[in-house]
């Protein structure tokens, strides 16, 4: 289908494409300029594409009713410890599953794959009493341990070992002739090329962790430990009114920083995410 | 070596301060208000505390508020209760029937001064079983109306207190000024907190009806009977006909000025602005069809059996709610006891009010009022009303229906 | 004379026993994972189903099948399988066919596309909660959504407070979330395709439709298939949205599964229960998956 367009079927394509991107882009650009606008502005419409008049008192206020950067810090250090502990486990699980043969792997893969079947949701319950059994409850190892190594990691596992299936072998062969360890040669030749890979995983895995709502909310109780997307809806008054303004401004706090990396570096997103072997 | 000496000094010295923390015993409260007002009088009070009790510290958790018994629940689930506890008149039977309160008739009798027998025994009765107290009523608060007369004015119509003193404070007239005033662009009249959520705050309208969710002894629902199905009819048509009341999914708030009138407690006077104030009124609600009548919102204070220190936690709690602190939260929580409820202790703990706004409002309605309606199981029920109200909630709602339908499913969770 | 067969004996650290215990200890941390973390759970999820957990009281009975029959007496539950059906079948439905949508139209050779490409695909990397929070803003009776209906003179409906808006709301606020996810993996299965087919069918004078209709469309099946599978199963663990801008409302409406069973385990405090819908999840989750993965065969084109 990769025909030249006609300038006039161009035209069409770009007044599609410019019609199609409004839902995609206007929430984010509302966000961003309605936490800069005075409450009374917000709902005023024909909404101002840029405020007419700026109040950052929203932006002030965020961090003062709530420990906003503790929660910052708490959401960045869980995705982050979560992240890397995800690509080294199912970068070690998905390269033995796809190079390695040992005795009963076809067996443990499908263990392993269990996980795909049964979403963290089906065991939250169990899981909240372990955690309480271990005096883990308020505390943010539930966020850190089950998607290392529990279900949420069998998805990067499978898209490490679809990679390593793929990759040929001359290199390894040649590697183990010169008498090479099994961990050197995963560690220095196939991990290094699976970089692409790994992005992919990465991304995936700090989206998940960055975005958990369900197990924050039912394992942590007290502001402190809170995670961001818990903390976002907590702005509300006294009595439980949502504070819109402040609310905003902490939702552009959370969502920008991300969304700028993104738009840096677009290009790594965008690959990285077709390598993950799903294209079948 | 003398820099060491020094340093090693310093160290043993920072260890054995650590080791003193480290003995300290730190009491937790959690409580719904997150209100600056509230917060200071709180720290205050608990700094009196530790004044007489070295090494011990208490920490007051704002947790939020329509979420607040959930949180505290999952809280006790995960093995993280708090040493002492808010608790929601509504919830109270959850709590007093569990055994998962300490019992405090004992340490309240044996506090010095406390005079446990100048407590209204009335007020007592939600929080008590078998002749024990599990939770202690800090807020007896009777739902007002607060009033912004520069809208009304504005409006052209009578303030409630001119109405007052015609005899004419209604729920009719009520509604009537409340729509005037929602015709010039503000809203009229805001039931605080109900939000087409927290629905037990109909309350303090439906009892004009003399209606009620269920019968007094808890097991029969009677969300259909004609009492309520008049009070609903009431309301929807206030809502969507006259529109006096916002409607679902339009916010306004009564303290910063965009409302006629508030239902809410006179601990919110807390809120009123204190700068560019309105001029403001508190008055008894109106009457309804079934005559004059009062709604009463309690708050007790409970100490957890797991705690750690909870004979230390009921001691606090004793020494909360003595004779001196009781007049002090009396600024925003009307006390239980007999000899406080009187128009001149309570004009001085809250400034805000005026005698006649006290007399009227405050002691005239601790007197008759009822208290909002409780159930065991509440969460339960509570969720499954909200969820079949919703189809009253819409212009074209068939009311009585919709309560038939809800009566046929919380009758089960009644019975249990 | 006896034969030294010593001296034949292979070591005992064969390169193939090496290699089996390195794979052990490979896969070993994962593996611990999943039983600690999914199947010892499991099991666990079905000891407590047959008991009611009392927190306040603190105790924990035996009720048999107890839970069991009140899931078949349930009167809500119908209900909220019928939202969960809705929501999964529109999520699934809108989220595909608007991801190949968009991926054959980002596919096209022209001028800045990529810009379009990162636009749509910029919603996925946006916080979940504040996306949602946003949209809540945007939908409300007098939110700006309603604003531009009215601008163009049709009277925008009060969208979360009735069950049918408040459905569509919740399903189009998720696939505009996630819909670029899927419209990458679509692109990437659009460009394996060999350029010689399409040349050849050009050649054969084949229209543009059935180009696509004969060559990518087979082509690309088993991305689809992957695709949906992924985007099913996530469809029935959604939570958060439903959360902040429904909480399941008006009525039942939105209530699906996952809130349900949170409600009943973490507001109720019915853990019991809740753990009997989670059984049921599991298995609704399972079924789909089976079903998903017999339909390959009759509907996914392999080359090989």
């Amino acid at each position: 289908m990769k025909t030249e367009l006609s300038p006039r079927l161009k035209l069409v394509l770009y007044g599609l494409l410019c019609v199609l991107a409004v839902p995609f882009v206007f929430p984010t650009w509302w966000m961003v300029t309605s936490s800069m606008k005075p409450v009374s502005d917000i709902f005023a419409f024909p909404p101002a594409l840029i405020p007419t008049t700026y109040d950052f008192s929203s932006y002030a206020d965020v961090f003062r009713l709530q420990p906003f950067a503790r929660q910052y810090f708490n959401s960045a250090y869980i995705a982050a410890v979560v992240t890397a502990g995800t690509m080294l486990v199912a970068s070690f699980s998905g390269y033995a599953f796809a190079r390695i043969r040992f005795p009963g792997h076809n067996a443990l893969f499908l263990v392993v794959l269990t996980g795909l079947l049964i979403p963290s949701e089906v065991t939250i319950v169990p899981l909240f009493r372990m955690f309480l059994k271990w005096g883990m409850i308020n505390t943010h190892w539930p966020l850190i341990l089950v998607p290392i190594f529990g279900a949420p990691s069998v998805f990067a596992t499978f898209v490490m070992r679809q990679f390593f299936i793929a990759l040929p072998g001359e290199l390894e062969e040649a590697a183990r002739v010169d008498g090479l360890s099994r961990l050197k040669i995963f560690w220095t030749i196939a991990l290094p090329l699976a970089r692409p890979a790994l992005a992919a995983v990465a991304i995936f895995t700090f989206l998940h962790s960055w975005n958990l709502y369900l197990e924050p909310v039912v394992y942590l109780s007290n502001p402190s430990v809170f995670t961001l997307p818990q903390a976002l809806t907590q702005y509300v008054d006294a009595y439980g009114g949502p504070m819109w303004n402040i609310q905003l401004a902490a939702a552009t706090l959370t969502a920008l920083p991300v969304l700028l990396v993104f738009i840096v570096a677009q290009k790594h997103f965008v690959e990285g995410l077709a390598h993950t072997g799903l294209k079948g | 070596m003398k820099r060491l000496t020094h340093l090693l000094a310093a160290a043993t010295l920072l260890a054995s301060a650590g080791l003193a923390g480290a003995a300290d015993v730190n009491l937790r409260m959690t409580i719904w208000s997150a209100n600056k007002s509230h917060l200071d009088l709180f720290n205050a009070i608990a700094a009196d505390f530790e004044k007489t009790h070295p090494g011990v510290g208490v920490t007051f958790d704002s947790l939020a508020f329509d979420s607040y018994t959930t949180t505290l629940t999952t809280q006790i689930a995960g093995g993280n209760a708090p040493d002492l506890a808010w608790i929601f008149e509504t919830s109270a039977p959850d709590f007093v029937a569990s055994g998962a309160l300490a019992p405090l008739t004992e340490t309240l009798k044996a506090a010095p001064g406390y005079d446990l027998d100048d407590v209204n025994p009335a007020t007592l009765e939600l929080w008590s079983t078998g002749g024990e107290i599990y939770a202690y009523p800090f807020s007896t608060s009777p739902f007002g109306v607060f009033v912004n007369n520069d809208l009304i004015k504005a409006a052209g119509k009578p303030t409630p207190a001119e109405l007052i003193a015609e005899g004419k404070w209604t729920w009719d007239s009520a509604v009537d000024l409340a729509a005037a005033v929602a015709a010039n662009g503000k809203a009229g009249l805001i039931v605080r907190d109900f939000d087409y959520k927290l629905w037990d705050n109909l309350a303090t309208i439906w009892n004009g009806w003399g209606a009620a969710p269920w019968s007094a002894d808890g097991r029969t629902c009677t969300m259909a009977d004609q009492p309520m199905a008049d009070a609903m009819a009431f309301i929807h048509d206030a809502i969507f006909e006259k529109k006096a009341m916002p409607a679902p999914g339009v916010s306004a708030d009564f303290f910063a000025g965009d409302a006629a009138m508030t239902i809410t407690q006179i601990s919110r006077a807390s809120l009123l602005p204190k700068e560019n104030p309105f001029d403001w009124d508190l008055v008894p609600l109106p009457a309804g069809p079934a005559g004059k009548y009062a709604v009463i919102g309690q708050a007790g204070i409970g100490v957890f059996a797991s705690s750690k220190n909870a004979a230390l936690a009921a001691e606090f709690l004793a020494f909360m709610t003595n004779p001196d602190n009781a007049a002090k939260l009396a600024a925003y929580f009307p006390p239980p006891r007999k000899s406080q409820l009187t128009t001149d202790i309570l004009a001085k703990a809250n400034p805000l009010l005026t005698a006649e706004q006290i007399d009227t409002v405050v002691i005239d309605g601790i007197a008759t009022g009822k208290v909002k309606p409780g159930h065991t199981g509440l969460a339960e029920i509570h969720q499954a009303v909200r969820a079949g109200l919703d189809a009253a909630w819409v212009p074209d709602a068939d009311v009585p229906a919709t309560l038939a339908a809800i009566c046929r499913r919380i009758e089960p969770l009644l019975a249990r | 004379m006896t034969a030294d067969d010593g001296s034949y004996r292979r070591p005992f650290w064969t390169i193939e026993r090496r290699d089996g215990v390195v794979g052990l200890l490979f896969v070993a941390p994962q593996l611990v994972g999943i039983v600690l973390f999914v199947l010892v759970p499991l099991a666990l999820v079905f000891w407590y189903s047959l008991h009611e957990w009392n927190v306040l009281a603190n105790t924990f009975t035996f009720k048999g099948a107890a839970n069991y029959r009140k899931l078949l007496e349930d009167p809500t539950l119908p209900e909220v399988l019928g939202a969960t059906a809705l929501f999964s079948a529109g999520l699934v439905v809108l989220n595909l066919g608007l991801a190949l949508a968009l991926a054959l139209l980002v596919n096209q050779k022209l001028r800045g596309i990529v810009v379009f490409r990162t636009l749509f695909f910029s919603p996925v990397v946006v916080s979940l909660v504040a996306w949602t929070i946003v949209w809540g803003f945007l939908l409300q009776a007098n939110g700006t959504i309603n604003g531009f209906l009215g601008a163009l003179g049709i009277e925008g409906p009060n969208w979360l407070r009735h069950p049918t808006t408040a459905m569509i709301s919740v399903v189009v606020v998720q696939v505009f979330k996630n819909v670029g996810l899927n419209m990458v993996l679509f692109l990437a299965a659009l460009q394996g395709v060999p350029n010689e087919l399409y040349e050849a069918a050009r050649v054969d004078g084949a229209p543009r439709f059935k180009q696509f209709r004969r060559i990518t469309l087979p082509l690309i099946s088993p991305t689809i298939l992957l695709t949906s599978i992924i985007t099913v199963v996530g469809s029935l663990q959604v939570f958060a949205q439903i959360a902040v801008l429904t909480q399941g409302g008006p009525g039942v409406s939105t209530t699906v599964l996952v809130y349900y069973l949170y409600q009943q385990a973490f507001q109720f405090h019915l853990f019991g229960y809740g753990s009997t819908l989670a059984i049921l999840l599991f298995v609704i989750v399972l079924t789909l998956t089976v079903l998903q993965w017999q339909m390959r065969r009759r509907l996914v084109f392999y080359e090989n």
